[in-house]
């Protein structure tokens, strides 16, 4: 408490502040920290989670510097106010104290269905049970959170944490469905016609970007969702054997990226190898990432591009084989692009190789909504202001719409679809039931 | 090193050498011989030692004693306390005056006393002469005590100021210094009596009465000591301001001549100064000792020696009530001359505080640019009342700057005219007293 106060009084409580402008789920720091300063704990609290029904996670998870805290006006007298950390503390003081942010709203006879307990999903669910809609999260794995149970590694965001957000939107009446995939043909557009008078999709992208598409089955190579979600499961245990003393190679250069290697640090491994085919500045993972990372001794392989998995007789993995980059002329992101330097390949050694290249749509998840618009990636098209796809009645958000983004990013998605999704059910016509 | 004597931080008072003006006051920091010791060793020139008690009542502090009022992220800016005089045999506070003396012979040692008849007055200033004590202090403040004729109560009655006073000259040879309370309104008044009563100095202020906080959960108020708070004594920083004021009060009194020692709010070398340029050639402390120990006199110590060299003043007595003389009713204020803020916008940060305090407390002098997150400022409508400054992040980003002769802020605006035939007043034509400024 005394850190977070002493931290708010650092705030210069700005006119039309530039942090609140620069939280994609408008969130609104500026509000809470000045209720803190004011000792409306309370209001603060309140503040969050109306406007972030995810704000705990966010708080953690969020890359404060790049959003909130980049144009905050602290800076010019010396550093960014640490808004991230203020936002954790107060959530987790409304649990402490058992504040109840919400208020029973009238219930409204519609039924929504969410597909997906993933940020996107939670934060469209809690914000329509806000709202007084009958809502129903399918979620496929056993238990609801999605990346954010199944893809970040619990170092950096705890279980028990998930569970008091998720112990917040049951009390707004959501209904959890776990272990229920809305998948196979027209699973999803069939729900409109099983007594849901809207669906908003959140599936997220849980099919992982291979180097070998072709050799799915190498014992020792994982994709990073696969890897990730055995770290937060019952198989943690077994994965850690795996680890311990070994020598574990990461591909990739994103957050995830960074999961994989402090993680796989942690757990005892001999040596880990991050192998990024461009430079360090170039990485899209955070800074703080990268430099945690450094420190858990992780070993930084730049500008090195993987080619082939290296196998033995057996079929076990010996390593992986890479070549030497340089960077060329910048791409169309403007990212100078990667070019390898010929015949400069080589063996790296390695007992195992987790693969975090990025993730895409399910293989024909579009067949589950197939009027629905996809891209050619199988990513949904929408209407950003409102979340609406081609089908009436059908929204989307999330990472299926994105492509891989933050969690903010998920909630903002979700809010809005669920205004979107509020005003199409007020605007319909009375369904027969209402009618008699 | 060779620069260590080219100022002289040393002062008299009451015809005793202070290496410094810094001393102890009255208080739980001067409570045994072992605490001031170690004060003496980071550096104090003196103490007043915590008040002493005849052992004729036994003394027992509630507890919890003490209560802080934090501001913001800021602890203790002020400190409520219900303390009692000292709660030690009055043998055992004798055995450490003796050792004081035969330890730090050059630091002076003022017993502080406080006695509930002419007799007790009597008898403690003259056990206090008997061992080693350079001067006293008359503990004519202390806000706890309850029974009429004691502490504060005697403070207030200004007849007893002067009788006790007498009766303590009439005992013992040594310095007297009569401790005033801020409970009132006018501290010349008490301290003329004081001097009246033969007392060779004034020190002030004892602790402002106050209540700093009450329990959401239970309304005691605090400090809670067992189900029972009571308005008490206050001090620390948040009271400097009162404290000022009755020592310049008093250094302008003109009948009043007997030296000051200053008390109330000092931590910094630059709290201590403004006491001294106001009037006490001594000063006391012990809020600023109860948040951060004995160590802040060295900071004290090198601070104003420093800014002695800076300033070329060679010695102490030479800043002594060196600011008095600007210091005026403000009836002396030339209206004639009126300024306005200036803005440096190249070191702006663009919180826009300044935008919010202008609009709602100031003249609504400033326009926000909000694309490049900017004050703009309209100097007509500038009221100079600098609000804007003072919530500036920014040091020495908004100035005062004097306007032309003929310059003067433009009126507020009126909503609608229109009314103006409905308003039912007639002008006042009364005669009065030739004077508007309040």
């Amino acid at each position: 408490m005394t850190q977070a106060v002493a931290e708010a009084d650092r705030c210069l409580l700005c006119h039309d502040a530039p942090c609140s402008r620069g939280c994609p789920a408008d969130t609104d720091p500026a509000a809470f920290i000045r209720k803190l300063r004011f000792r409306n704990l309370t209001g603060a609290v309140r503040t969050i989670k109306t406007n972030n029904i995810l704000g705990g996670a966010c708080g953690v998870l969020c890359p404060t510097a790049r959003l909130c805290e980049k144009a905050c006006s602290a800076s010019g007298i010396d550093r960014p106010i640490q808004i991230g950390r203020i936002q954790r503390f107060l959530v987790e003081h409304g649990w402490e104290r058992g504040f109840q942010v919400f208020e029973k709203s009238s219930p409204r006879p519609e039924k929504v269905a969410v597909v997906g307990s993933g940020p996107a999903g939670l934060s469209c669910a809690a914000e329509l049970a806000r709202n007084g809609f009958a809502v129903t999260v399918f979620e496929k794995r056993p238990e609801p959170g999605g990346v954010l149970r199944y893809g970040v590694v619990s170092s950096r965001f705890d279980a028990s944490f998930l569970e008091k957000e998720l112990e917040d939107i049951r009390r707004l009446g959501v209904q959890f469905q776990c272990r229920s995939p809305v998948e196979g043909p027209a699973a999803a557009e069939r729900l409109l016609q099983e007594g849901y008078e809207a669906v908003f999709l959140g599936p997220g992208l849980w099919d992982a970007h291979r180097l070998r598409e072709d050799r799915p089955d190498i014992k020792g190579v994982y994709a990073s969702v696969d890897y990730l979600e055995a770290l937060s499961g019952d198989r943690l245990e077994a994965m850690a054997a795996q680890i311990c003393g070994r020598v574990v190679a990461v591909v990739g250069g994103g957050s995830v990226a960074m999961d994989c290697v402090t993680s796989a640090a942690q757990l005892g491994a001999a040596d880990v190898y991050l192998v990024y085919r461009r430079s360090f500045g170039q990485m899209p993972a955070e800074e703080d990432e990268r430099i945690e990372a450094l420190r858990a001794g992780v070993h930084f392989l730049l500008l090195q591009q993987p080619i082939d998995f290296a196998v033995d007789d057996a079929g076990r993995l010996k390593g992986l084989r890479l070549v030497r980059t340089r960077l060329g002329a910048p791409d169309n992101s403007g990212r100078r692009t990667p070019e390898t330097v010929h015949g400069s390949e080589w063996l790296l050694a390695a007992d195992m190789v987790v693969e975090a290249i990025g993730n895409r749509a399910e293989k024909g998840s579009s067949t589950w909504y197939p009027h629905v618009s996809v891209d050619r990636k199988q990513q949904v098209k929408v209407d950003p202001a409102t979340g609406r796809t081609s089908v009436d009645g059908i929204f989307a958000g999330g990472d299926i719409v994105r492509g891989p983004s933050l969690v903010v990013n998920a909630v903002r998605d979700g809010k809005t679809a669920a205004a979107a999704i509020k005003e199409y059910l007020n605007q319909r016509p009375a369904t027969k039931e209402e009618i008699s | 090193m060779t620069r260590q004597h080219d100022v002289d931080l040393s002062i008299e008072f009451c015809g005793k050498r202070f290496i410094n003006p810094f001393l102890l006051s009255s208080s739980p920091v001067s409570n045994s011989a072992e605490m001031v010791a170690r004060a003496f060793d980071a550096g104090w020139s003196g103490v007043v030692f915590k008040t002493l008690n005849s052992d004729r009542l036994p003394i027992i502090h509630p507890s919890p004693r003490m209560n802080p009022l934090h501001y913001g992220g800021k602890r203790m800016v002020a400190v409520q306390n219900v303390e009692q005089i000292s709660d030690r045999p009055l043998r055992h506070n004798l055995m450490d005056f003796l050792y004081l003396k035969k330890q730090y012979p050059e630091r002076v040692l003022i017993s502080s006393i406080m006695g509930f008849s002419n007799d007790e007055w009597a008898y403690l200033a003259k056990v206090s002469e008997d061992n080693g004590a350079d001067m006293l202090e008359l503990n004519f403040s202390c806000p706890h005590m309850c029974i009429e004729g004691s502490g504060h109560h005697v403070g207030k009655a200004f007849d007893l100021i002067e009788k006790f006073t007498a009766t303590v000259k009439q005992t013992v040879s040594i310095p007297v210094i009569a401790k005033m309370t801020p409970n009132i309104t006018d501290m010349t008044e008490p301290a003329l009596f004081a001097q009246k009563g033969g007392a060779d100095a004034i020190s002030a202020i004892n602790t402002v009465s106050g209540i700093s906080d009450v329990g959401l959960d239970d309304w005691v108020p605090r400090p809670n000591v067992f189900g029972v708070g009571a308005i008490s004594g206050t001090s620390g920083p948040a009271i400097r301001p009162i404290g000022l004021r009755f020592i310049a009060d008093m250094a302008q009194c003109t009948g009043l001549k007997v030296p000051l020692s200053g008390i109330g709010g000092i931590e910094t070398w630059i709290d201590a100064l403004h006491y001294i340029l106001l009037g006490a050639s001594t000063v006391q402390v012990t809020t600023g000792i109860m948040h951060y120990g004995y160590r802040i006199v060295e900071d004290m110590i090198e601070g104003l020696r420093d800014y002695m060299r800076e300033r070329k003043v060679r010695c102490l007595a030479d800043l002594l009530g060196g600011a008095l003389k600007h210091l005026k009713t403000t009836d002396h204020f030339d209206l004639n001359r009126q300024g306005a803020t200036q803005y440096d916008l190249e070191r702006c940060v663009g919180c826009g505080q300044c935008y919010i305090v202008c609009r709602d407390a100031g003249g609504q002098a400033i326009e926000w640019d909000a694309e490049n997150r900017r004050p703009q400022l309209i100097q007509d409508k500038c009221l100079s009342c600098m609000i804007c400054s003072f919530v500036c992040p920014v040091d020495g980003l908004i100035t005062f700057r004097e306007m032309p002769p003929d310059w003067r802020p433009a009126e507020a605006p009126i909503m609608d005219e229109g009314l103006a035939a409905q308003v039912r007043m007639e002008p006042f034509t009364k005669e009065g007293p030739d004077e508007c400024t309040c």
